[in-house]
């Protein structure tokens, strides 16, 4: 009797990995950590998945582990501030951790908050920047307290990155990584799409990381990244609910690099990064 | 489940890509990979270089491979006669396996109106031709809605519609005219297939990769794992397409 043909996995022909993820739309080795991710409806466009609710539903589907989240209304209302942020960290409290939103336009907002950082550990992991948003330069002075918090503590500060920026560009980056070598910071869509000068500052600070929201659609910029900065150092993310689990994983499996630097990207570094235990995979 | 590419090109791109595709082989070699049955391809020169040529290059590339690889040519208006008229264009659309046209009214320096590509117009809703439009950087919304509105038979499918803010624009043209599709490549709105389905019906998406300038994985894995029916994911993979390519 001839042996029944082994049908190749689709994307990634002979990946466990991939064909767990093709069958089941999810991996028991591979925990997602979502690490950015912004809860609540936007200015910009209908998205229909944006409830915090459906946001933890989707995170399932994709065997998620956990995700960031910055909402909308701490990037975009500074009279709602990070009230959101903490009450969606209440709700789900297994799936959700929030950063703090520094919007720097406010200062005295910005203080009142980080003075009350310490208290509420068990909702914050770090920070969130966006500069190119709130219109000031990452070394701009009035960035500095949160920069000196973190960097006394250690915490992760994510910021939006974009080549070119006058606000968060190369040059800003690099000048932030630079001066502040006791805080992680991530590189929010890898200073798109100047992969080369992401990579380089990755490669050369062990306290910078490489965050692929919108990054990983781009064929060949995961290959890039991986060769140039080493998967230890890059993160999942999708901006949820703007982009979907499924179609990053499916374009991350899609990346001619091997299943470990998968399991890097999706899990283990997070892991490590926000000091999970219990590693699951 | 089989999956028909809408949205595909090979050809060197003036400015580089990170891993561009130069022949219909190598296409060929990666989508048996990716696990992509069937694909309508478009060549880069056809944008950065010059259309007859482009149309020509794609003709030679995809005439061995013709149980899986469909052309899609690129038209011009035709005041200086650059292309052949139309209906000897179309005639040689069918010789060379080449079932839908695109355009690339920024690159080329034209309005896409009546007053321009007319005629050729008049024939693809004849003939029921499908028309590919690259939405960002090169036909904008504008342009696509008054198109419709002066030819709501034509065949229209929206392409390269990323996701940063455009669900306001496209859902007009998906609600009010009845064959305007959107091909997956850049719409990849989280819950997007599950919402535009629920909406405007399973037969106004197309399953299309961009690729080589993104990757065949995202939009297989959303739409394996899309909360809609099977037949509604073998439509957007393969059938929809299948059926509007079928205008001979
Ligand atoms: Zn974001």
């Amino acid at each position: 009797m001839k042996p029944t043909p082994i049908k190749p996995t689709p994307i990634r022909p002979g990946s466990a990995l991939a064909a767990e993820f093709w069958e089941q739309g999810r991996s028991a080795s591979c925990p997602v950590i979502n690490i950015h991710a912004h809860p609540g409806p936007v200015y910009s466009g209908y998205m229909p998945n944006c409830r915090p609710a459906d946001m933890v539903r989707e995170l399932r589907k994709v065997g998620g582990r956990l995700m960031c989240v910055a909402p909308h209304s701490a990037l975009f209302a500074p009279e709602i501030g990070n009230a959101e942020a903490e009450s969606i960290v209440e709700e789900f409290p297994q799936e959700i951790r929030a950063y703090m939103t520094i919007n720097p336009q406010y200062p005295e907002l910005m203080l009142r908050d980080l003075a009350g950082f310490d208290k509420k550990r068990h909702i914050y992991v770090g920070f969130k920047l966006l500069p190119d948003y709130h219109r000031v330069r990452l070394s701009d002075r009035r960035y500095q307290a949160v920069f000196e918090f973190a960097d006394e503590r250690g915490l992760p500060v994510i910021s939006h990155t974009y080549a070119n920026s006058p606000y968060n560009g190369e040059a800003e980056v690099e000048k932030v990584v630079a001066r502040y070598s006791g805080l992680k910071f991530i590189m929010a869509h890898c200073l798109k799409a100047n992969w080369r000068a992401a990579a380089a500052i990755a490669r050369q600070y062990p306290h910078a990381y490489l965050d692929l929201t919108a990054v990983s659609g781009q064929w060949g910029a995961v290959d890039y990244l991986c060769t140039h900065a080493g998967s230890e150092k890059m993160l999942f993310g999708t901006d949820s609910p703007w982009y979907g689990l499924h179609q990053a994983i499916g374009q991350l499996l899609s990346a001619d690099i091997t299943d470990d630097d998968i399991h890097n990207i999706l899990h283990r570094n997070a892991e490590r990064l926000l000091n999970l235990t219990d590693s699951e995979g | 489940m089989r999956f028909f590419d809408v949205n595909c090109f090979i050809g060197l791109p003036t400015v580089a890509i990170q891993k561009p595709v130069k022949t219909a082989g190598e296409l060929l070699e990666r989508m048996d990979r990716a696990g992509i049955e069937k694909a309508l391809v478009w060549h880069v020169c056809q944008r950065d270089y010059a259309v007859a040529e482009g149309n020509r290059l794609l003709a030679e590339a995809i005439a061995p491979h013709k149980d899986c690889l469909t052309g899609c040519w690129a038209v011009l208006p035709n005041q200086w006669g650059e292309l052949p008229p139309p209906q000897e264009f179309c005639e040689q659309m069918v010789k060379a396996n080449v079932k839908a046209l695109r355009v690339f009214p920024g690159m080329h320096n034209f309005l896409l109106r009546q007053e321009t590509l007319g005629p050729m117009l008049e024939v693809m809703v004849k003939r029921r031709i499908p028309l590919i439009l690259p939405i960002t950087g090169e036909v904008g919304w504008p342009a696509a809605f008054d198109l419709l509105r002066t030819y709501p038979k034509l065949r229209c499918i929206l392409s390269n519609v990323n996701t940063c803010g455009t669900e306001r624009q496209y859902a007009p043209l998906l609600a009010g005219y009845s064959h305007v599709y959107l091909e997956m490549s850049e719409f990849i709105l989280d819950g997007g297939i599950e919402a535009v389905t629920a909406r405007f019906g399973a037969e106004k998406l197309l399953f299309g990769t961009g690729f080589p300038r993104r990757g065949h994985g995202g939009a297989m894995l959303a739409l394996q794992h899309a909360a809609i029916s099977a037949a509604e994911k073998a439509a957007i993979a393969a059938g929809n397409l299948e059926t509007l390519l079928n205008w001979e």
